[in-house]
């Protein structure tokens, strides 16, 4: 008998990790075994592998494995020169850290508001810029390129650098480019709920440039040129050779598991667009969207997200309040109706379960069910 | 016979329950401040003594973010030894905190007696090192500390289970960082660190810090760092718990044979003196010896990785350039930097393997002809 009020498992969960790992399993474990054999745990021959080949995947000269995305984002702020009293322009709709990277090396987070496709809008950025504004901190939110021409072109006539927060977007493309490649730094997280993950934390820098490449080295093993010798203060942020072990494995299905989100993407798009209640994520023929997240913009979003609750849909927000918003944010100064494109996004958006493992029956299930919804709403 | 520096491969040659506890998180991919993560806090605190313990990414973040929990940054002045790794120095200066040196003693800790003259209006806190993992002379220091208003954070990065006293060190400064690093007595398979704390308010400001500031998953309450111990980590970390007072007392047992054997060798090697009713757990075993290039050298070419920790004094890096210290600042560090050798003296040391080191020293001093 089935007790009422009881609630059943989700039929679809918003992501499902052992679902991937189920494919996977004993490969990685061969390869974090083999990392046990030779016992070269820090900065051993897999992290060295994984930077030469992510760096290519990129397209871009040298990549640098760290302990985690926000530490990316900080070593790329850092080798850049930003520091105390400097201003580095983000957006407002991202994850913390973004701006939480600013903020802890002593600068200024500047925000300036979204587009419709929740990246930086290129139009607002002039108004921003002050003389102590350093660089531009561009985030590929939800795996969609910013507009990177602009942005670009905005930065250079400032003399100010671009830096690409591109955790959500590793694989995306702008113009044939990929992300990553087009400002001085990318900053990759490699989180396991990431496109790209470890089994555990992880973050990988990008560049073309030598001289960041080798000062991103130091910066990121303690100030240490050689084993004695100790060039500048730093941290302590390797990335563990067990996890570039990992990373070497999955790295080999990425385009494949990126297909699949795009198709997934796809099957939504075209079946949630007649839907008016509902606004759906476009592609630009310029681009390769990867879908870290695919979000809609609902009518009712907290009713939406409630009933598909209640029909085992697992749905999530990116994210409900936004960094301005937000109590650490205080001092900064903001208030609502700072930004008001971010701010209604956040009361409208919805992340769908989008990761690569769903079957089609789970995706028309999910928007048989957002249908049902605004249907039976209408009656 | 070649004894290297280094133990792993006879630490997990029977790999099979550590890879077989990795393998159940993998399947269930529950890798971000999973349960093995509050499994190994809760049982390093016990361990300490201590009531909590907050696992971060390594044991440069544990005294970062120690130092961050009560807000020490630009402007304020943190005292330290010279005499230690890169990365004590490190944690101080990613705060924006200036370090300032105190020399060492002949225990290669902190000299008690020369603190209070570092102390000025800008001083916040001290950061001793318990370097070897002998113990430095908390007592003491908790009372100098007391009588300004300063913070302690232990450096116990070396002294995992190290005692004053029977009280564990992490136990006696208001936090200890701890490095769980692959060399470290309790180490795992990469980078990690953990801090210790009796303070509730400590402790929940740590929790924020090491994660994004986050108070629940969508509110941020203070500019935090992502410094999270990997749940694929805290497995090994784990199974070693189990392991640390047996790592403990073979250490100990070997540094005793060491000393047993070098105090016949007074004349060519000095011992650092051995504190009575203290704990100390010889993360690494430091001698000082005449003529140490040679001696040095005369291991290695018998098969010995000895090393020397470490051969140029933090004051006299290029990254202390802008501090402005120069040479003679710190007389008894610079002489120790001169003479200094370590000896491997793991736990995985063969009776016979510490009976050839102990040989090679002797020979190296007492047998005429020397190469």
């Amino acid at each position: 008998m089935i007790i009422t009020g009881e609630r059943r498992p989700p039929t679809v969960p918003y992501v499902d990790l052992a679902l991937q790992h189920a494919q996977i399993k004993d490969e990685l474990l061969e390869a974090i075994a083999r990392v046990l054999d030779h016992g070269r745990f820090i900065l051993g021959d897999e992290v060295s592998e994984f930077e030469r080949r992510f760096a290519e995947f990129c397209g871009v000269t040298y990549a640098v494995g760290v302990n985690s995305g926000t530490d990316a984002l900080i070593l790329a702020l850092k080798v850049i020169g930003v520091g105390e009293g400097d201003e580095v322009i983000t957006t407002p709709n991202a994850f913390i850290s973004c701006a939480s990277s600013i903020a802890l090396l002593g600068a200024t987070p500047v925000f300036v508001d979204v587009r419709d496709d929740y990246n930086i809008d290129p139009g607002l950025i002039q108004k921003a810029i002050t003389r102590r504004t350093r660089a531009i901190l561009v985030v590929h939110l939800t795996g969609r390129p910013a507009d990177m021409d602009s942005i670009l072109y905005i930065a250079r006539s400032h003399d100010i650098e671009v830096i690409e927060d591109c955790a959500q977007g590793v694989g995306a493309e702008y113009r044939n480019r990929r992300v990553g490649a087009w400002g001085a730094v990318g900053c990759f997280s490699l989180h396991p709920l990431k496109t790209l993950s470890a089994c555990g934390d992880g973050g990988i820098v990008t560049t073309d440039d030598k001289d960041v490449f080798e000062r991103l080295g130091v910066l990121r093993n303690i100030g240490l040129r050689h084993r004695d010798e100790c060039i500048r203060w730093a941290t302590n942020t390797r990335l563990d050779t067990m996890q570039a072990a990992c990373l070497l494995v999955k790295l080999r299905y990425l385009n494949q598991w990126t297909e699949k989100r795009r198709a997934n993407a796809a099957y939504y798009q075209s079946r949630l667009s007649g839907i008016p209640q509902v606004k759906v994520p476009a592609d630009r023929s310029y681009e390769r969207a990867v879908y870290h997240t695919f979000i809609i913009q609902a009518e009712d979003r907290a009713g939406l997200q409630a009933y598909l609750s209640t029909r085992g849909v697992e749905t999530a927000v990116h994210y409900p309040v936004p960094i301005h918003l937000q109590p650490v944010a205080f001092p900064l100064g903001y208030r609502r109706g700072s930004f008001p494109v971010a701010e209604s996004q956040a009361d409208h958006i919805l992340s769908l379960p989008v990761f690569p493992e769903l079957d089609p029956g789970q995706l028309e299930y999910v928007a048989d069910c957002i249908r049902d919804f605004y249907q039976k709403k209408g009656a | 016979m070649r004894i290297p520096y280094s133990y792993l491969d006879r630490q997990f040659a029977d790999s099979q329950m550590y890879l077989e506890d990795i393998r159940k998180i993998v399947e269930k991919g529950d890798f971000t401040l999973g349960a093995a993560v509050s499994e190994f806090e809760r049982r390093f605190a016990a361990l300490c003594d201590l009531p909590y313990a907050v696992g971060v990414a390594s044991g440069t973040d544990a005294l970062m973010l120690a130092l961050k929990s009560r807000d020490i940054g630009p402007g304020d002045e943190v005292i330290t030894t010279p005499n230690t790794f890169v990365a004590t120095v490190g944690a101080i200066a990613m705060t924006g905190a200036r370090p300032v040196f105190v020399d060492n003693n002949e225990e290669y800790t902190i000299d008690v007696s020369l603190i209070e003259k570092s102390i000025t209006p800008r001083t916040r806190a001290i950061m001793p090192v318990h370097l070897t993992g002998t113990p430095a002379h908390m007592p003491d220091i908790m009372e100098i500390a007391e009588r300004h208003g300063l913070m302690v954070v232990e450096d116990a990065a070396q002294a995992i289970h190290a005692s004053i006293g029977g009280r564990h060190v992490g136990s006696w400064g208001d936090a200890a960082g701890f490095s769980l690093h692959p060399l470290k007595n309790l180490n795992i398979w990469g980078d990690g660190g953990v801090i210790v704390t009796r303070s509730a308010e400590l402790y929940e400001r740590l929790r924020l810090l090491r994660n994004h500031g986050l108070v629940n998953r969508d509110e941020v309450a203070i500019w935090g760092y992502n410094s999270r111990f990997d749940s694929l980590q805290a497995a090994v970390a784990n199974r070693l718990m189990d392991q640390v007072h047996a790592i403990t007392d073979k250490r100990i047992a070997n540094a005793g044979l060491f000393d047993e054997a070098f105090r016949e060798l007074a004349e060519f090697i000095t011992l650092p003196p051995r504190p009575p009713n203290v704990r100390q757990v010889f993360h690494t075993y430091i001698i000082q010896a005449q003529n140490r290039d040679g001696l040095l050298a005369h291991l290695l070419g018998r098969g010995v990785e000895a090393k020397v920790h470490y051969p140029i004094p933090l004051h006299l890096q290029k990254a202390a350039k802008p501090l402005g210290y120069r040479k003679g600042d710190f007389p008894v560090c610079e002489r120790h930097c001169e003479t200094i050798l370590t000896l491997p003296v793991h736990q995985h040391l063969e009776r016979e393997e510490i009976a050839y080191i102990i040989d090679c020293v002797r020979d190296f001093y007492l047998k005429p002809v020397r190469e």
